[in-house]
Formats: C-alpha cells, sequence, structure tokens
C-alpha cells in the first residue's frame, strides 16, 4: 500500500470515527501489528479498470463502544447484530469518504459487509499490509486496502 | 410546525443515527417512519402524509434511483421533497439525482447541526424561501 493511499485512509477513517461514532484514534507507525480482531468490515469500490477493496478489522471491545456512541445507547444495550450493521456502516462511510477523495470520480461503491471473526470465519486480511490503530493506548483495529485489476 | 418525515436506509442502525440526528438538531419532528428500501418506501407513502423523506442511494430491492424515479411517476414529489443521505461520492450520479428532482444531498459521515440547517432551509423551500441544494453548496 503506498504512503498516498495510506494518508487518504488515515484522514477518512479518522473523519467517519470521529464525526460518527465519537472516537478518536491513534495510528501505529509503519505496519499493522499482527494482533487477531474480532469484527471485519469491507466495501468494494468498482469500475471498467479494476476493484478497490478496503477492509477493516477491529476489536470486539471497541466495535462495542463505537457502536454504543453510534447509536447513542449504552454498551450494555448493544446486541451482536447492532455491532455487525454499524461496522458495515462504517466500511460504506469509510469507501465513500475515499471515493470522495480520490481523483477519478467514476467508481462506484459496492453493498458493504460485515461478520464476526471466529472459528470457520478467518480474518481474510491477516496476510495483506495494513494500517494498525489504536485507541488509548490499545490496538483497536487495522484496515488495508487491495487494488485489483479487472 | 412539526414535520411527518420517512427515513428510507436499508441500515437499521442508520436510520436509528438518522432519528437521534433529527432529535439532537432541533428539526421539527412530528411522526417519523421507516422503510428498508425504495419499495418499502412507496408503500407507505400510499397510507400516510409525510412532510419529507431522507433516502440513501444504495439499497437492496429497489435503490435510491428506482425510487425517485416511482416518486417521479406518482407525480409525488412536488409536495414532498426527497433529500438523500447517502455515501455517494460520484459526482455524475449525484447529480443524476438531482436532475430527477432530489431536492438535495447529505453525505455521510454528517453532524447534526448541519442536517438541522439544511433541512431547515429545505423545508422553508417548500414555503417559497430560496435555498441551497447541498450541505457542501448551502451558505450556512
Amino acid at each position: 500500500m503506498g504512503s498516498e493511499w495510506e494518508q487518504v485512509l488515515k484522514e477518512v477513517i479518522s473523519e467517519v470515527l470521529e464525526t460518527m461514532f465519537f472516537a478518536v484514534v491513534e495510528f501505529e507507525q509503519g505496519e499493522a501489528s499482527n494482533h487477531p480482531f474480532d469484527y471485519e468490515s469491507e466495501i468494494l469500490l468498482f469500475n471498467h479498470e479494476g476493484k478497490i477493496v478496503i477492509s477493516l478489522q477491529v476489536s470486539e471491545e471497541f466495535a462495542r463502544m463505537t457502536t454504543a456512541d453510534f447509536l447513542g445507547i449504552g454498551q450494555e444495550q448493544v446486541k451482536d447484530d447492532d455491532i455487525e450493521d454499524s461496522m458495515k456502516e462504517l466500511a460504506n462511510m469509510i469507501g465513500g469518504g475515499y471515493h470522495a477523495r480520490i481523483d477519478d470520480a467514476k467508481w462506484e461503491l459496492g453493498i458493504p459487509m460485515a461478520r464476526k471473526i471466529g472459528p470457520g470465519v478467518p480474518d481474510t486480511a491477516k496476510n495483506v499490509a495494513g494500517l494498525g490503530f489504536g485507541f488509548f493506548g490499545q490496538p483497536a483495529g487495522s484496515a488495508h486496502l487491495v487494488r485489483l485489476p479487472v | 410546525m412539526a414535520y411527518n418525515v420517512l427515513i428510507v436506509d436499508d441500515s437499521k442502525s442508520m436510520r436509528k443515527v438518522i432519528l437521534k440526528t433529527l432529535h439532537l438538531s432541533g428539526f421539527p419532528l412530528g411522526e417519523c417512519l421507516e422503510a428498508s428500501n425504495g419499495q418499502e418506501a412507496l408503500d407507505v407513502l400510499e397510507g400516510k402524509w409525510i412532510d419529507l423523506i431522507l433516502s440513501d442511494v444504495h439499497m437492496p430491492v429497489m435503490d435510491g434511483f428506482g425510487f425517485i424515479r416511482s416518486l417521479n411517476e406518482k407525480n409525488m414529489l412536488r409536495d414532498t421533497p426527497l433529500v438523500f443521505v447517502t455515501t455517494e461520492a460520484n459526482e455524475d450520479r449525484l447529480n443524476e439525482l438531482m436532475s430527477l428532482g432530489a431536492r438535495g444531498y447529505i453525505r455521510k459521515p454528517f453532524r447534526p447541526e448541519e442536517i438541522g440547517a439544511f433541512l431547515s432551509n429545505i423545508m422553508g423551500e417548500t414555503d417559497g424561501f430560496r435555498v441551497g441544494t447541498s450541505v457542501e453548496g448551502s451558505d450556512f
């Protein structure tokens, strides 16, 4: 992942998390650590030239906290479905924000997806270089961007 | 005056967030109804008077484009303003929605104060005031 893409992705993730999820994260220097996370969400941008896949992996704790803040409810009221839906929206907004910041306006956004990582549901991004971020000194998640030709 | 609002989004979380944002923004909200796609929204509109529609673009079953075209066919956009709340960043697609009769669009992520000011202007426009057509383009 080139540094230009990293910078754009950092800006977008920060904006979305701060504006809608009320969370300020710190980005790790260099590549993301190999920390295992619990939820994965993904959004696809596509055009005639290829695809961009942006995926996000976050810890259960961070997902629950940000979902509660997003919905304006207590963490004890957050259900697993709420987390998956909110993580889907997080990916959706990051994909849209990324698109808005890159020059080529001809990309189309796909439908976002989110799932809990667990037995039989592998973390698909674990072998891809990523951008790690933390929340109050603890690893909170990582983001990955992959460009694929048609 | 309190306005009846219809929120159309396939994400239950986003519908909740938009509703919460409307409350926070001070928008004079009457009854708030929800639909998870354009088709469900059309069903709601058959039986209920709605003053304002806030709709996503990317939805299964019937997306924002299908929804606004159906509203045009039924001649419903004259009395009921439709504002898209979307992550869509493709200017061509946004312009197409505007040319189909959307009153404006709000890009996600958004802040409550932006929504409140924008929607107040939109509702004012139906009473004869001139306003901008997007959050970015409006002068508030």
